[in-house]
């Protein structure tokens, strides 16, 4: 028995270590600076200032409020993209399946720079894509795509969609097409089917790509980066700027705790509305 | 219902998903396209005719295919000990109970929370105080943190609703633990193992922010990239970025093919083309139910 | 399985891990993340004349042809790394602020930063001063308009790479008659126009287009200019702010009318021959990047030896004909004349008194104003 109660720590502190040492550790080092006032020219010191969250929130409320806007819909587009994607790949491929997987893979093995940088070409106020959305009067005349929020949302949805399709194929593949068959016999329409059995089965799959898609997506910051100018700024730009620009650390580090706050809460908020806490807490256990 | 109809209903979804890969691989064609431009000075952004100098020339930046090179390294690295760390975590927390659970599932959830730029900045703070130099070995230190979290969040999924009775079903005909793993759990869970290696590896060959600042003098594929994109990226980074993609379609194609010659051989499982993506991560894919487990 | 080892090697792991968090725990209690610096005297990096060994350089990207590094490898008989990591003056501070403020330089011994950032890193006590009497050739072939600035005025630590100006890189197909800086608020080049992101840039070029001399302005200017141009951004004037990739958008035709800097507009040219440097009628900015040593570099002498190296005119030359800004070391246009006659009569790689005589080199806001100028700065790029 005592061999079966130390099985889950034997199995788990080799990952476990690794995140204390290597992430909870620095990140602790990263709260009390969070909480110091200063700037760089005069050093930094802890007079625990709690202020720094509540004021670096109300100062960037506009790009909080823009991660939200960009990261949902994102996660939304890349939802109905990926499941239909993922079925498709999972039942109706057939000998198509390796080619169609690789395709979904592909972008993985061209570095994000690279193709968050190809989406500027195609983009591009000349380029084709440009010239087909003024035939069509989406945009006017003399309107743009590359560098608005439909580039910021496009480029997130391209780059974190396999994000979003793994997940939903690996927990499709491996559902009995026997089940699907008999549900199709006993609600008789393939819908009722489709709703009752593999769409529920799917759960799993669905909300780890829902939230591997989002969380990434919510603090991202290359995409607003090179596909968007100064209005698409979204959180994370703020961070990098506050870091990297004006070496200001305890702002970025208070913004970096509220934007884990912020997308923890989400997340929680989400599986209780899913229905499932198998993602965060109370897994099943045989 | 009239047959044109029901033919539109019947391949939608084939539909959908066909419209969805030319959507991840219009970026790759034109990475591709204009590896083959002329550009006379240094920005290729406009096509401005074609050559072959640039693939004549593909490893002439010795920097720059030094920087691919320890990407690459670097991802696989990262990829095989974050997977292995991952499914072991996915492991504990899927099929235990106990103490510290919700402890464990934080750490796990809140590094995919935490901005980039503050993981990368709080490590090298760790790093020189603890006195480490920077370099290589950081880089897979720090790679493997941030991949961890993604392999866990995957491998978990393809856990949950895992049917038990096969393990049980080997331990009964007298299967060591080891064995019923090797043989049955794990190749249940290649899809899974193998998506969230494939993701590993695509965190680690992506990223640019937390390696920057911890690279010390070694220099990434995207630090290499990111610094040239400032300036003019070469031509010779979209021929490589091509090249690593048409290796990569050629080493998938060929485990495919060898799985499927194995599988004829065996004719254990005749059916199952699920080989693609499984057999990149794994090499070779154990067969379930194969002599061993007995 | 057996748990026996496995307890006993996680216990071990836990006993570095609570050593750990104990130690950062007291390292957090005396932390002093920012600056500070250190109060002692500024040391100089003595030589001692043996030249050999290893040399790490940390430069901007594609500042320097493929042979002079090899070249000066065999000559010198160092072993020279030469990182290409220096994007953004902002970035590499952050990346090696944490070693140099324990008085290490992260193996570096010549980084290449620019002016203000030299500056910055000086005051912070992460910078040592040059030990003159090893580079009598850099200091012998050093332009005579560069012997003093404002930064450092007897180039005590502070040793050019190269100069350039900064002002507006037009695609003058599309915007013919560009001749002040005014044009990037234009109506007629709306969601054409990019300007930089760094605050010492793009804000003295606007306060130049108000007639204002940088070196005069108030906190007061700086903060109205910041609120021009954060009208001209919100409108949808201003397309994009930008870092050196301002070129990708010019070479794109997605901008045209750029802030930008004047070597950069040579080598566009080469793409697109539309493309110009204008510089403004209101002024321009002179600027220098500078090869500066930090605290703690090793092997000075490899480092002497580079900087003297590059300050050979032939050297020089070999560099000024790859990269296109200003060469500011003596007789490398006699040298152009001979090899390079396209690029001898460039005003722009070897500008004239007369032709940069209204570039200012100010480009920092008033010293009580900073905070106040640069928290204007930060929410005016990250589109607050």
């Amino acid at each position: 028995m005592k061999r079966r109660r130390l099985t889950p720590y034997a199995l788990m502190s080799p990952g476990l270590f690794w995140l204390l040492i290597f992430f909870a550790i620095p990140m602790a080092f990263m709260l009390i600076v969070a909480l110091e006032e200063g700037s760089i020219d005069t050093g930094f010191s802890l007079t625990w200032q709690f202020a720094n969250f509540t004021e670096s929130v109300g100062d960037f409320s506009t790009q909080f409020g823009r991660s939200f806007k960009f990261s949902i819909i994102a996660t939304i587009l890349c939802l109905l993209i990926a499941y239909p994607l993922a079925y498709a790949i999972a039942f109706k491929s057939g000998r198509w399946k390796n080619l169609m997987l690789f395709a979904v893979v592909a972008p993985f093995f061209t570095t994000y720079l690279i193709r968050t940088l190809a989406w500027q070409t195609i983009l591009t106020d000349s380029g084709t894509i440009a010239d087909i959305a003024r035939f069509f009067a989406f945009i006017p005349e003399d309107g743009k795509l590359l560098d608005t929020d439909f580039s910021v949302i496009m480029g997130i949805t391209y780059n974190f969609l396999p994000f979003m399709v793994l997940p939903i194929y690996a927990s499709l593949e491996q559902l009995d097409e026997r089940l699907i068959e008999a549900a199709k016999d006993l609600y008789s329409s393939a819908r009722s089917a489709f709703v009752k059995v593999t769409l529920p089965l799917s759960a799993p799959g669905i909300i780890a790509g829902t939230l591997l898609t989002f969380i990434p997506a919510f603090g991202d910051y290359v995409n607003a980066t090179f596909l968007g100018g100064p209005n698409q700024a979204m959180i994370g730009n703020v961070i990098q700027d506050q870091y990297l620009r004006t070496q200001n650390y305890p702002t970025a580090a208070a913004l970096s705790f509220v934007v884990m706050a912020v997308i923890l809460a989400i997340v929680l908020l989400y599986i209780r509305f899913a229905g499932s806490e198998s993602l965060m807490g109370e897994d099943q256990v045989p | 219902m009239s047959r044109a109809w029901k033919w539109v209903r019947e391949h939608a979804v084939m539909g959908v998903g066909i419209l969805a890969v030319a959507y991840t691989l219009i970026p790759i064609i034109v990475i591709a396209v204009f590896s083959f431009n002329d550009p006379q000075g240094k920005f290729n952004f406009t096509w401005e005719g074609f050559t072959l100098e640039h693939w004549k020339n593909a490893f002439g930046i010795p920097e720059l295919t030094e920087a691919l090179v320890l990407s690459i390294q670097l991802a696989f690295v990262s990829m095989i000990v974050a997977t292995a760390l991952g499914t072991l975590l996915a492991m504990g927390l899927v099929r235990y109970q106990f103490k510290g659970r919700r402890f464990a599932n934080l750490l796990i959830v809140i590094p995919m929370a935490t901005p980039e730029v503050v993981l990368g900045a709080s490590l090298l703070s760790m790093f020189v105080f603890i006195g480490v130099d920077r370099g290589f070995s950081t880089l897979w230190v720090a790679h493997i943190m941030f991949s961890i979290s993604f392999v866990v969040v995957v491998v978990r999924s393809r856990l949950i609703g895992f049917d038990r009775s096969l393990e049980e079903a080997a331990r009964d005909l007298g299967a060591t633990p080891w064995t019923t793993f090797r043989t049955v759990t794990l190749p249940l869970l290649t899809p899974g193992l193998a998506a969230a290696a494939m993701l590993a590896f695509a965190l680690s060959l992506d990223d640019f922010v937390i390696s920057n600042f911890n690279s010390g003098t070694t220099v990434t594929f995207p630090l290499f990239i990111f610094g040239a994109s400032q300036r003019g990226i070469p031509v010779e980074v979209n021929v490589l970025a091509t090249i690593l993609f048409i290796v990569t379609a050629i080493a998938m194609g060929f485990t495919v093919w060898q799985q499927r010659r194995a599988e004829k051989l065996a004719a254990t499982r005749p059916d199952d083309e699920d080989t693609g993506l499984s057999a990149l991560a794994s090499g070779q894919r154990p067969v379930a139910g194969s002599s061993e487990s007995a | 399985m057996d748990t026996g080892p496995v307890s006993g090697w996680a216990r071990r792991l836990a006993v570095i891990a609570t050593a750990l968090v104990a130690s950062v725990l007291l390292a957090a209690c005396g932390s002093d993340l920012g600056g500070g610096g250190s109060d002692e005297e500024v040391t100089t990096a003595e030589a001692t004349g043996e030249v050999g060994g290893d040399l790490v350089i940390s430069q901007w990207p594609f500042y320097i042809d493929r042979k002079t590094v090899p070249e000066f490898e065999e000559e010198a008989g160092v072993k020279v790394r030469y990182i290409e990591d220096v994007n953004d003056n902002n970035e590499i501070f952050a990346k090696l602020r944490p070693d140099l403020q324990n008085g290490e330089s992260a193996d570096r011994s010549i980084i290449v930063v620019s002016d203000w950032m030299a500056k910055k890193m000086y005051d912070l006590g992460y910078l040592q001063n040059l030990d003159k009497e090893a580079i009598p050739t850099a200091y012998e072939n050093l332009l005579g308009s560069l012997e003093t600035t404002a930064i450092d005025p007897d180039r005590s630590y502070t040793m050019p790479w190269q100069s350039g100006l900064t002002g507006l890189v037009v695609n003058t197909k599309e915007a013919p008659d560009v001749t002040s800086i005014n044009a990037i608020f234009d109506p007629k080049y709306k969601g054409k126009v990019t300007v930089l992101t760094e605050l010492r840039d793009t804000i003295p070029m606007i306060l130049l287009g108000e007639g204002i001399d940088p070196a005069e302005a108030t906190t007061q200017d700086w903060l109205d200019a910041i609120d021009k141009l954060d009208g001209a951004v919100k409108s949808g004037q201003i397309r994009k702010l930008t870092g050196n990739d301002y070129t990708d958008d010019i070479a794109r035709g997605d901008a045209v009318i750029a802030l930008g800097w004047s070597g950069d507009a040579i080598q566009l040219q080469a793409d697109n021959p539309d493309i110009e440097f204008v510089k403004p009628e209101d002024g321009c900015l002179l600027w220098s990047d500078n090869m500066v040593i930090p605290v703690g570099a090793p092997n000075p002498d490899a480092a002497y030896a580079f900087m003297n190296y590059v300050y050979e005119p032939e050297n020089q030359a070999q560099i000024a004909a790859y990269n296109n800004y200003i060469t500011p070391v003596e007789g490398v246009q006699e040298i152009f004349e001979r090899e390079e006659p396209s690029l001898a009569d460039s005003e722009l790689i070897f500008p004239d008194d007369q032709f940069t005589g209204d570039c200012s080199t100010i480009d920092n806001p008033p010293e009580d104003g900073v905070d106040e100028v640069e928290d204007a700065w930060q929410q005016l790029i990250s589109g607050g």
